[in-house]
């Protein structure tokens, strides 16, 4: 793992942190997850490190923003001008930049809120911002207007996790991943937790999130997963009874290099299974009658899982 | 209060709650300490309820007091607990 420090981090930023540290009020910690493709318009991009360039000025509210990126993703553009300097002149200028080889996008997530942790104090608040999204459309402009409003809720009224949810309509990827996979394996192998989260949020596995120091700090030191993260700390949120809110940014589609197919659509169906299951059997395996109950819902659950794939590929395929 | 907390700013907000058939609805939140009686809504003619609250600037939690009952406001932005651990509407004024 190599770190690229831009040297923003002078003396003022310093001051700033130790004079907001004395002021024991909390600071937000912008963690940003490059795309793993990278895009051919840069303008999503663009709009996106515009953003971060504000927040990347104001060391008082904002500690200095980290950018996640994937060493797969350099190498594959290494030769490409364009990259290289939108990497140097606007990415680096802006944030630090964590270069990490991951395994997945949960890896990445790993990756920057933990390095960000270990920057911060108790009051301090994480904010997850997933780069490839439309910012660039109209629309995308409006939800960068809104996303600060997740560490800001999570400051504001203490709360340990503030999810953000985009409006998609129905026969959107990610509703039917959700609506005929997520929540039904959820109601199979966490059914009480699964109401309870469902009270909050229709899309447990957001990507736009802000989560407090101190369950952040609880997140990092138990078994991270490789993906389906956000179902995770969900989950976590109920059996440890947090505070928890949810707060509509806007609407917004995935850029067309992240739409899911129904190869995708299954890929994360059967991830969030097995999460499902190995979170289930950490749970319950103190419990004398575990392997007779595991069984049972095992069952349940690959009859959910195949009835899901048949209605992904109706819909999909 | 942090530095992300409400500042002196003021913003008139609406709020408006389709009960046609209540007998009474009233806004209650962290802004007046989930006071039932602090800002009744008035009814309009299309049956709809309705107050202008100004509220600072920062992140408020909030429900309706439909006819007594603590109710979410659908159109709300945002969804959380309170101190007492009831589910509630959030609003941003920004």
């Amino acid at each position: 793992m190599k770190k690229n420090t831009a040297g923003q981090q002078g003396s003022q930023r310093l001051a700033a942190e130790k004079q907001s540290s004395a002021a024991g009020s909390g600071r937000i910690h912008p963690v940003v997850i490059y795309p793993f493709r990278q895009p051919a318009d840069y303008s999503d991009l663009e709009a996106l490190y515009l953003l971060i360039a504000k927040l990347n000025v104001e060391p008082h509210k904002y500690a200095r923003p980290i950018t996640v990126m994937d060493r797969k993703t350099y190498y594959a553009q290494k030769g490409d001008p364009r990259f290289l300097a939108f990497r140097k002149n606007t990415v680096a200028k802006h944030s630090d930049i964590l270069d990490s080889w991951c395994v997945d996008t949960c890896q990445m997530w790993y990756s920057g809120l933990g390095s960000a942790f270990e920057r911060g104090t108790d009051e301090d608040v994480y904010w997850l911002i997933p780069g490839d999204f439309n910012y660039g459309s109209a629309v995308g402009q409006e939800v960068l207007g809104r996303l600060h409003d997740l560490p800001e809720i999570a400051l504001e009224l203490r709360q340990d996790l503030c999810v953000g949810e985009i409006a998609t309509d129905h026969n959107n990827s990610k509703q039917l991943i959700d609506t005929y996979g997520t929540f039904a394996l959820l109601y199979n192998w966490f059914p009480v937790e699964a109401q309870e989260i469902r009270q909050f949020t229709e899309r447990p596995r957001s990507e736009f999130f802000a989560v407090r120091h101190g369950f952040l700090g609880e997140l990092l030191r138990q078994r991270w997963f490789a993906y389906e993260q956000t179902v995770v700390m969900m989950l976590q949120t109920v059996f440890t009874n947090k505070r928890i809110s949810r707060f509509f940014v806007g609407n917004i589609s995935d850029l067309p290099e992240g739409r899911e197919s129904f190869a995708s659509a299954m890929q994360q169906v059967e991830r969030t299974e097995r999460v499902l299951k190995t979170v289930w059997r950490e749970r319950n395996q103190p419990k004398s009658n575990w392997a007779e109950h595991y069984r049972l819902l095992e069952a349940q659950s690959e009859q959910i899982r195949r009835s899901a794939l048949v209605i992904l590929q109706n819909l999909l395929g | 209060m942090s530095s992300y907390g409400p500042k002196k700013t003021l913003r008139a907000v609406n709020f408006i709650c389709n009960a046609p058939q209540a007998q009474s609805v009233s806004l209650v939140g962290d802004f007046n300490a989930w006071n039932p009686t602090a800002h009744p809504l008035a009814q309009l003619p299309d049956g709809a309820w309705f107050r202008t609250m100004e509220l600072l600037h920062g992140h408020h939690r909030y429900a309706f007091l439909v006819d007594g009952t603590l109710t979410l406001d659908p159109r709300a932005q945002g969804v959380t607990r309170n101190e007492r651990g009831e589910r509630v509407s959030l609003a941003p004024v920004s």
